[in-house]
């Protein structure tokens, strides 16, 4: 089975200034894979280490993604190669684009059976992009997928909704968004992120695929919100002398 | 304020469905449900100009009617969709998107009607802004949650018309459907909430916060973590930008570090109170009060004190 997992690049929030304007600042910002997409890697390495095949990581983003160490992030969680799309013009993509983007590399890469995505991305978290990606595609389709399994050439794959649970039959190509407590991402040991960096991994710029740019929605602003001014009385230790100044505290605020 | 002419509505539950039409009819002239379920539930579809039924979920999934649903939206082409936030109202939107050739405005938290569209803010950055979009596109979607509009009293539907089956051209099979166990709780609702984090060691401490939280009368909330990595509470409990959002008089967090996403969901609360062992904690920067100290120490204490 030829499985690609996708994961988006993102600012670390706690790294992300906000300025006297309330917009935000990112140049101070480390960035990082998407917590939520090391699910779909790991959804994507264990189904290949239990039914056979070969998984490959796909990210699609401006120049930043075509980074050593986040190349390395990537590839030292297991994928045995790397597709990347790294152009600016994608800097401000939205889900539309985005998917379209991906689906473009998804047939550029060509044979993909399955394609994994996270439950959402670490920055935006629109739940949107592996839903737009599988309609793009004509895949079967499925989200919220908390457990997949190999069945001769089918999938069998739970989904747990608000009230239920699904157990569904799916005739591959599909497209997977897995939820996060589908497993437990493995934490690259270091050798592995040695071995990493000796992985192939392709970097295309848009106009190497076949994709049309064009963002559906327009962004008007992005602004931090007004926050609360807070005391900040914060007593320091354990002792039972703080502990009862602090329920003093407590008391008065419960009365 | 601008409308737009027609506005449907897709959802799988009748109080989020009739909630959206509430809504849909502050936004647009001719309102219509698409629906996929009992006969029975559909009587219960208040409001609108236009139900079109699709059929019963019995032995399909909602999933197997898309490819009529998207027949049915390219022919009548309505300027908005809203679209309830379940899981399977994701899936729907997205696909109707892609298919349309538009954006879905997920998790909005406010709409309106422009010339030829919609404006609508969510949350981005796990909290740490709010955006504002517009969609002015031939079909806009928007997924929309509970509490984004007012319910209010409608009048029956006026008419049911049956939307034809096209069969889907990929394979997804139902194998089985089974029922999910969980407790009911509106967390919303609650004046005081104690919130608890990875500083909790092992699911049965909870025992010691629960102690805690009945000592002063709170109700019990939680770090996503806690509910969806350990299960050691419900999802319905855990408070965030993914979870539920709440605005309650006094929030208490215990063990938790009050990463952005998290401390979104209580940052109107009028005081917080923080417990955590590391004094860097951000938790403290958004805190009223707090003690820098093991929870293991300072939650038993401070229940002796309460309950006396
Ligand atoms: C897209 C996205 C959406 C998310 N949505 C949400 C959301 O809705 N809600 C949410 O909660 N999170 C959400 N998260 C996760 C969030 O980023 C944090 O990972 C999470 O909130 C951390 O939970 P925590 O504070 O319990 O754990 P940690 O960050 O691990 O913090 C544990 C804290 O406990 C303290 N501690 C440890 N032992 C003790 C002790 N004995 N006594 C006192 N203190 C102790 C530690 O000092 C530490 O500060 C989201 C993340 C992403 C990427
Ligand atoms: N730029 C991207 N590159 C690769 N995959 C992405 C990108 N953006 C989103 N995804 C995938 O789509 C999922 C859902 O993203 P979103 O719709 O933005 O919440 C993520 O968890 C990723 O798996």
């Amino acid at each position: 089975m030829k499985i690609v997992a996708c994961y988006k690049v993102v600012p670390e929030e706690q790294d992300i200034v906000v300025k006297g304007d309330r917009t935000l600042a990112f140049d101070k910002a480390e960035w990082k894979i998407g917590q939520y997409d090391l699910n779909a890697i790991e959804a994507g390495m264990q189904l290949a280490e239990a039914a056979g095949g070969e998984v490959s990581a796909l990210s699609i983003g401006g120049k930043m993604v075509d980074n050593s160490k986040l190349k390395k992030a990537a590839l030292s969680r297991g994928p045995e190669q790397l597709y990347l799309v790294a152009d600016d013009a994608l800097n401000a993509a939205d889900c539309y684009s985005t998917a379209a983007t991906l689906a473009a590399a998804v047939r550029k890469i060509g044979g993909v059976d399955l394609v994994l995505c996270g439950e959402g991305s670490g920055d935006i978290y629109a739940q949107q992009v592996g839903a737009v990606l599988g309609q793009m595609l004509g895949y079967a389709t499925l989200n919220a997928v908390s457990k997949v399994t190999a069945q001769g050439d089918n999938l069998i794959v739970e989904r747990t909704l608000e009230n239920e649970v699904e157990v569904l039959e799916v005739a591959p190509p599909a497209v997977i968004s897995v939820t996060t407590d589908i497993n437990k991402p493995r934490i690259p040991s270091l050798k592995e992120i040695m071995a990493a960096g000796k992985k192939p991994a392709t970097t295309w710029g848009v106009g190497d695929i076949q994709t049309e740019l064009g963002n559906k929605t327009e962004i008007l602003s992005t602004l931090a919100p007004v926050e609360a001014d807070r005391k900040m009385i914060i007593l320091e230790g354990d002792s039972d002398d703080k502990i009862a100044e602090l329920y003093e505290h407590l008391r008065r605020v419960l009365a | 304020m601008s409308k737009l002419a027609n506005v449907w509505i897709i959802g799988e539950e009748i109080p989020a469905i009739n909630e959206l039409t509430a809504g849909a009819k502050t936004l647009g002239g001719q309102t219509a449900v698409v629906f996929t379920g009992d006969e029975e539930q559909t009587a219960q579809i208040l409001g609108v100009n236009t139900i079109y039924y699709l059929g019963t979920l019995a032995d399909k999934i909602l999933e197997t009617y898309t490819p009529s649903i998207i027949k049915l939206v390219m022919t009548e082409k309505p300027n908005l969709i809203l679209v309830s936030n379940t899981r399977k109202g994701r899936l729907l939107a997205g696909t109707l998107a892609a298919a349309c050739g538009t954006n879905v405005l997920t998790d909005i938290t406010e709409v309106v009607a422009v010339d030829n569209g919609v404006q609508s803010q969510r949350m981005v950055y796990g909290g740490a802004a709010f955006r504002t979009e517009k969609s002015t596109n031939t079909i806009n979607i928007a997924c929309v949650g509970a509490g984004v509009f007012e319910c209010s009293e409608l009048p029956a539907s006026e008419k049911v018309v049956e939307v034809e089956f096209v069969a889907p051209s990929v394979s997804i099979k139902c194998l089985k459907k089974r029922a999910k166990l969980g407790e009911k709780v509106n967390l919303a609702a609650a004046k005081r909430v104690v919130g608890v984090g990875r500083g909790l060691k092992a699911g049965e401490d909870l025992k010691m916060v629960e102690a805690f939280a009945a000592a002063i009368k709170a109700e019990m909330g939680c770090s996503r973590p806690i509910a969806e990595e350990e299960k050691w509470m419900a999802k319905e409990r855990y408070i965030g930008v993914s979870g539920v959002m709440l605005k309650p008089e006094v929030y208490l967090a215990l063990g938790i570090s009050g990463q952005i996403q998290h401390t979104v969901g209580v940052n109107q609360a009028k005081t917080i109170i923080a417990v955590n062992k590391d004094k860097n904690a951000a938790i403290f920067k958004q805190a009223d009060y707090g003690i820098v100290g093991d929870m293991y120490k300072v939650i038993p204490a401070l229940t002796e004190k309460f309950q006396k």
